[in-house]
């Protein structure tokens, strides 16, 4: 097939789905249709100057959700919206914050992006928009990259100031005597990107917001928290979560969009025994040539600044051979210098650039226009996430197509198998534990430093004197004559507290690679076993680092970037041992435990896996001390689905069970399956029965364990769906795991287990639809 | 108290409760009051008590130390002779001027007539800091100076905070006095670093004996809060008792030793170069000159001067720790509490080594490049060069970078572009030769290189078009009928000016001068030369 003519987005769709080696890829084919705008009039109380602002760049009316988030929050209402990429989100905060800067140019805001690069980004559209108001607005981002001399004007003068949460914490709120202005007059704080506050990130977060709302009530403020998130399953929950507030919930989405078709592509099986995959990056080339050679805008998502450089290289020598557009196909990486990125971003916005290959750095907020196809060579790890990446295709008139190309992980197999839960509402949540104890206490005193705690003060559900008479025993806080409880340390704990981890502990990750050396981040002990080992492969900002040294005396791990076709996967040999039940109930087949357990971890080994196929190409072994971690877990028990099998049946049917329970639970809960950690026992010594343990990866949780122990019946059918669902003869990694005996039938074993524990299957409690799931899938297939 | 103990509590939060019973705190002020009477007794203060709480006053016996405001006054940067004066230095449980640093001791000092006097405030709890504030408000006076050392980036941001805290707006000045500035700009030179410690032993010949090391200050007065017992900060306050006398020192130094240009020449060369300094910052360059012109002569007085300069110690300039990464906040930053010596260099301490740097130390040669620099900006441009030549004399990286300010003088201010040739060749050549010797100024050679480069292009212009020149100057200037006056041959012209600044080399100071030829020629090179590179864009970053 050559289309070197240009042709419509539609018309090399069509001749691509006449191919047999793609179309027998497609594993589901949608077409969603276009959808009007619905949309409102500026309201009467919005300033002349706004409303001129807005005509000027040929905005005439609001969509209804834009409309109706500023209604609120004109009426004095916390909201958070939620609503698809490029659906004008920004004006939802934007236009609230100009009002009141418009009305009283004495008010503050403070907005909170995830990332740097996306407040630069942000900064700079509202700053347009002002401009264009003719309103005078000092908006300014105020980050690391922040030169000392515009620090200070920004603190005394900025009347909406740019920044990020770690900037939050560490910088400006230990430092709210020097923002005493911002303080005195916010009245309107932003926290766009919220589904990525999740897990310990987002413990972290809510805690800070919750020392951010703390100081501005000292200062007799009480601003509106408007949150803006992509589409997860608890939204309302998760800003709740975050801000200790109840968020008035607006998802009406009053955008228009164009047709979309969207396909989810499963590379087939090469070998059916050993489930040997064609590579996710292979295919999305060959989906993403002929829609070049046409002459359509296109995006790929690599997962990895490997994946892209592999992608790129392919696609450009590819187009070299037939002469194609090859010069008009760029990078878009993390590492890009900013001036790279804008031209890119520019260049996709006036068309010169005609084809992108993109880690998700352009998969928040950045604007680069409505392309024509968006391709995902891989399930970017979350189903808010595959949207952001796929709705980067999306024209108002034309018809647009997203390709979302499974790799062989359980978990990509998963999503690509349930197309439901990327076509009719997500099942995905976000969690967070803001109680989580590890962060709890970090951030009481970090709120100690900033503000003594008058006697029963309450911080998050309760009051924390209990808690400060703990820290107090240490030494750093101490109860004054006046009953307040003071900072009394030399310390500045903001500055020993990561957002990042849990633990106190970290080990810090040291790039050795520039001329000075850099620190980029750091891990909890726990997860620097298995990420920062020597010899790993560490990915951050989608870059790689080879792990030269582990220095486990020193924490600290010395790092060099690379571009390696493979990722490493360290074996944890774990023993578990459960401390308290918090909730437990009868389940079919066994029980649903929710509990405290203690974990010790030993890592002995590691492997190399290639990327997109996860062929295994070496090993190296790891020499760490065991650690121990205590945490909460959800387990379950399987002493009736297990009656009269044999042991060695039974461990491997556990085995392969629980890789797929991690699997689904992993896409249920928005999570790395890393962060949830897999132990099976063939007899229990607590349960004395066959038990599956999902332990988070993370001192003490934060909410996870909890969510799986209420949504139990999903992962088991889940698991099951999984598997079935999964072309291979006897187990795989796409599904049970590697096969560890080619003799054994991982597959019918793990089946044959889930089935005698799946609710929907148990003629006891239901009779409504047997392996309706699988059947589903086989008809679109 | 155990993991258990504390699961119970947190438990106990995640459902609201207060778990154990608010205790009435009795006890505590019982103990708080204890403490403060035992400290007032030991430091032989009083307890002033007030609704807002407790604070100690300690008042040490006064000290005469005279002080001639007026003549002070003159100096740069002074405040004027009738504001009152108030000497402040504070001690604090840690370095970040953050909302949790307590400033618990302000010392504060203040002349009646020539009599100093100086009164102590502590704090003996954390609840009693709004009575300190509120005295310490009620101690500056509106009209008053502060005069403190580091107080602009330390001491007064931490007190402003400390009554933000509590809401409250911090007391109005008239201005700030730092003495650190001033100490760097003068003395630096002849000092390791710019420590209290080290301006009193090296100007003032103090020596503290027993004196507490400023790390061990903040956990002091922690031990004093968790304990109540007072006699640990007996030595702080002693230190701070001495801080401020000794800004009161060396104040009345500097208006002895310097406010009088009688006495400059007692004073080494080094100090007047950076008085100097201080004079240009406010615009006046007649009394940098004069102050240059004082240090000249001290340099080449043939007995030392009355104080010797002290030669400094060369201490590595931190540039490439790993420890030192990361912005002011991180965890990995050494907090710097100015002690215990030797264990890392401070950032005061400066390299003398390298002699480009503005902070190197003091010599003739540089001596004379400030002259000159000061004669340029007095719109005296021949003293200048012949300054610059002067100064050229010593060789070296100095003399090369004199070499290219009188090839810039040369060339943008007399248009003399064959002289601007020769000057920029003789500091291309002592350049190469420090090269030659492994002390290679890359930089300075591509400036070098841009500069011989552009003068070679306008001189070969100049000879090789001369004709096209020539038409152009009387079109322009018979179309602005102005009295450009016109010369014929102006390439003749620029290379006798050329041969001329040749012969000057050898005997600075008389050169035959034909401007107004060589104005016209220039500025006619200038119309067809592409525009000088700009820095327009320079600062539209920052401008947004």
């Amino acid at each position: 097939m050559r289309t070197y003519a240009p042709a419509t987005t539609e018309a090399v769709l069509a001749r691509l789905l006449e191919e047999p080696s793609l179309s027998a890829a497609v594993a589901h084919h949608a077409l969603l249709p276009a959808r009007e705008a619905v949309t409102a009039p500026f309201p009467a109380w919005l300033d002349p100057r706004i409303v001129r602002g807005l005509e000027g760049r040929g905005i005439t009316s609001l969509y209804a959700h834009q409309a109706e988030a500023i209604e609120a929050v004109h009426a004095g209402e916390d909201v958070v919206v939620v609503t698809p990429t490029a659906s004008g989100k920004t004006l939802c905060y934007a236009l609230p914050v100009l009002q009141a800067l418009a009305v009283d140019p004495s008010a503050r805001a403070l907005f909170l992006f995830p990332t740097k690069a996306l407040g630069q980004d942000q900064v700079t559209e509202f700053a347009e928009l002002a401009r264009a108001s003719e309103l005078q607005v000092a908006a300014a981002t105020y980050d690391g990259d922040t030169p000392a001399p515009i620090r200070s004007a920004i603190r005394t003068a900025g009347q909406v100031v740019v920044t990020n949460p770690d900037m939050l914490h560490a910088a400006i709120l230990p430092h709210h005597t020097k923002w005493f202005q911002l303080f005195e007059q916010v009245q309107v704080i932003v926290i766009d990107e919220l589904h990525t506050y999740r897990g310990v990130y987002g413990s972290h977060v809510a805690n800070v917001l919750r020392r951010l709302l703390r100081l501005c009530r000292h200062y007799g403020s009480n601003p509106i928290i408007v949150c803006a998130s992509a589409t997860i399953g608890n939204p309302a929950e998760l800003a709740a979560q975050l801000t200790g507030r109840s968020p008035r919930l607006i998802d009406r989405n009053g955008a228009p969009a164009g047709e979309r078709h969207v396909l989810l592509v499963d590379p087939p099986l090469l070998d059916p025994a050993t489930g040997a995959r064609g590579s996710a990056l292979t295919h999305a080339q060959r989906w993403a040539l002929p829609f070049l050679r046409a002459g359509r805008q296109t995006i790929v998502f690599g997962r990895a600044r490997v994946a892209v450089e592999i992608i790129l290289t392919g696609l450009r020598e590819a187009l070299r051979e037939h002469l194609g557009p090859r010069s008009r196909i760029r990078g878009y990486r993390g590492g890009y210098l900013p001036t790279e990125r804008r031209a890119i971003e520019r260049g996709l916005r006036d068309g010169e650039i005609l084809g992108v290959v993109s880690t998700n750095a352009l998969e928040l907020g950045v604007d680069i226009g409505a392309l024509d196809v968006s391709i995902l060579a891989g399930y970017p790890g979350s189903i808010a996430g595959t949207w952001q990446q796929l709705g980067r295709a999306g024209r108002r008139q034309e018809t647009s197509v997203g390709i979302l190309v499974a790799s062989g992980s359980p978990v990509d197999q998963y999503v690509i198998h349930h197309p439901e839960f990327l076509l009719e509402g997500t099942p995905e949540e976000a969690r967070l534990d803001p109680d989580n104890l590890h962060v709890l206490l970090a951030h009481l005193r970090c709120a100690t430093f900033e503000m003594p705690f008058e006697p029963g003060e309450v911080f998050g559900p309760g009051p924390v004197d209990d808690l400060l008479a703990f820290i107090a025993e240490e030494g750093h806080v101490r109860q004054a004559n006046d009953g307040r409880w003071y900072w009394s340390s030399e310390n500045f704990p903001a500055s020993e507290v990561s957002l990042r981890t849990a633990a106190p502990e970290n080990v810090v990750i040291i790039d050795t690679t520039p001329d000075r050396p850099r620190v980029i981040g750091e891990v909890d002990l726990f997860s620097a076993q298995v990420l920062v080992h020597t010899q790993a492969i560490y990915l951050h900002d989608s870059t790689q680092y080879h792990v030269d040294r582990l220095d486990w005396g020193e924490r600290k791990a010395y790092v060099r970037r690379v571009d390696v076709d493979y990722y490493t996967y360290a074996n944890r040999a774990v023993t578990l041992k459960p401390l308290d039940v918090f909730a437990s109930a009868p389940a079919t087949g066994g029980r649903r435990v929710h509990g405290e357990v203690m974990v010790a971890s030993l890592v002995t080994l590691f492997k190399k896996l290639k990327f997109g196929t996860d062929e295994n190409v070496g090993w190296g072994p790891i020499e760490l001390p065991e650690l121990e971690l205590q945490t909460t877990a959800y387990w379950l028990t399987a002493e009736g689905a297990s009656a009269g099998w044999r042991r060695d049946d039974l461990d491997v049917a556990l085995i392969g069970a629980g890789r797929a329970i991690q699997a689904v639970a992993a896409v249920l809960l928005m999570v790395d399956p890393r962060d949830l950690g897999l132990v099976s026992q063939v007899r229990s010594p607590h349960h004395e029965s066959p038990t599956i343990y999902l332990y988070e990866a993370v001192p003490g949780g934060v909410g996870l364990s909890e969510r799986l122990w209420a949504r139990h019946d999903e992962l088991v059918a889940g698991a099951r769906e999984l598997i079935q669902a999964c072309a291979c003869d006897s187990g795989c990694p796409a599904c049970t795991g590697p096969r560890l005996d080619p003799e054994v039938d991982a597959k019918a074993l793990a089946l044959r287990l889930l089935a005698a524990m799946d609710a929907a299957a148990d003629p006891s409690t239901a009779s409504t639809s047997d392996p309706a799931g699988s059947t589903a899938i086989a008809a679109t297939r | 108290m155990t993991v258990v103990g504390l699961e119970r509590r947190l438990a106990n939060f995640r459902q609201g409760q207060a778990a154990s019973p608010l205790d009435d705190g009795a006890d505590r002020v019982r103990r708080s009051t204890a403490a403060a009477e035992r400290l007032a007794a030991s430091l032989d203060g009083e307890l002033v008590r007030t609704p807002q709480g407790a604070f100690v006053r300690v008042e040490a016996p006064s000290t005469i130390l005279p002080i001639d405001r007026v003549r002070l006054a003159g100096l740069p940067g002074q405040p004027p002779a009738t504001a009152p004066l108030l000497c402040l230095d504070t001690e604090t449980t840690g370095l970040a001027t953050a909302a949790g640093t307590l400033a618990f001791l302000v010392g504060i000092g203040w002349w009646e007539g020539s009599r100093f006097r100086q009164v102590q405030l502590l704090l003996p709890d954390h609840a009693d800091e709004p009575a300190l504030l509120a005295e310490l408000a009620r101690l500056i006076p509106i009209d008053g100076w502060l005069v403190t050392y580091n107080g602009r980036g330390f001491d007064w941001p931490l007190l402003v905070a400390r009554y933000r805290m509590w809401r409250e707006s911090p007391p109005l000045h008239a201005g700030h006095l730092d003495l650190l500035p001033l100490v760097r700009r003068v003395f630096k030179h002849r000092m390791p670093d710019a420590r209290l410690a080290t301006v009193e032993s090296v100007l003032l010949g103090l020596r503290r004996h027993a004196d507490v090391g400023g790390w061990e200050i903040p956990t002091r007065y922690l031990e004093f809060l968790r304990t109540g017992e007072p006699t640990a900060l007996l030595d702080v306050v002693h230190h701070n008792h001495e801080d401020v006398r000794s800004l009161a020192r060396l104040l009345v130094h500097v208006d002895r030793g310097y406010a009088d240009d009688e006495r400059w020449a007692e004073a080494p060369p080094g100090d007047l170069a950076g008085l100097a300094r201080a004079f240009a910052g406010e615009g006046r360059h007649a009394e940098a000159l004069a102050c240059l012109e004082t240090a000249l002569a001290g340099t080449r007085r043939p007995e030392p001067v009355l104080v010797p300069i002290v030669r400094e110690r060369s201490v590595p300039y931190r540039t490439s720790d790993p420890d030192d990464e990361g912005p002011w906040w991180s965890a990995h930053r050494r907090p710097d509490f100015g002690g215990p010596p030797g264990r890392y260099a401070r950032p005061d301490a400066w390299p003398a080594s390298d002699p480009v740097r503005r902070d190197a130390a003091w010599t003739e040669s540089r001596i004379l490049g400030e002259r000159a620099r000061m004669l340029r900006r007095l719109g005296r441009h021949r003293d200048a060069e012949a300054a610059w030549i002067e100064m050229a004399g010593s060789g070296g990286t100095l003399a090369a970078l004199a070499w290219i300010e009188v090839a810039k003088l040369r060339e943008h201010r007399f248009r003399d572009l064959g002289g601007a040739l020769t000057a920029a060749s003789a500091a291309a050549r002592l350049v190469e030769r420090q090269g030659l010797l492994g002390r290679r100024l890359p930089r300075l050679e591509a400036g070098l290189g841009h500069r011989l480069a552009r003068l070679r292009a306008r001189l070969a212009r100049d000879q090789a078009r001369p004709m096209r020149l020539e038409r152009r100057r009387i079109r322009r200037s018979t179309a602005a009928s102005s009295g450009t006056p016109s010369s014929p041959g102006a390439s003749t012209a620029s290379e006798a000016a050329a041969a001329a600044s040749l012969t000057s080399l050898a005997s600075p100071g008389v050169r035959p001068i034909r401007a107004g030829s060589m104005c016209a020629a220039v500025s006619a090179a200038m119309n067809t030369s592409p525009a000088p590179v700009g820095s327009s864009s320079a600062s539209d970053g920052i401008a947004r």
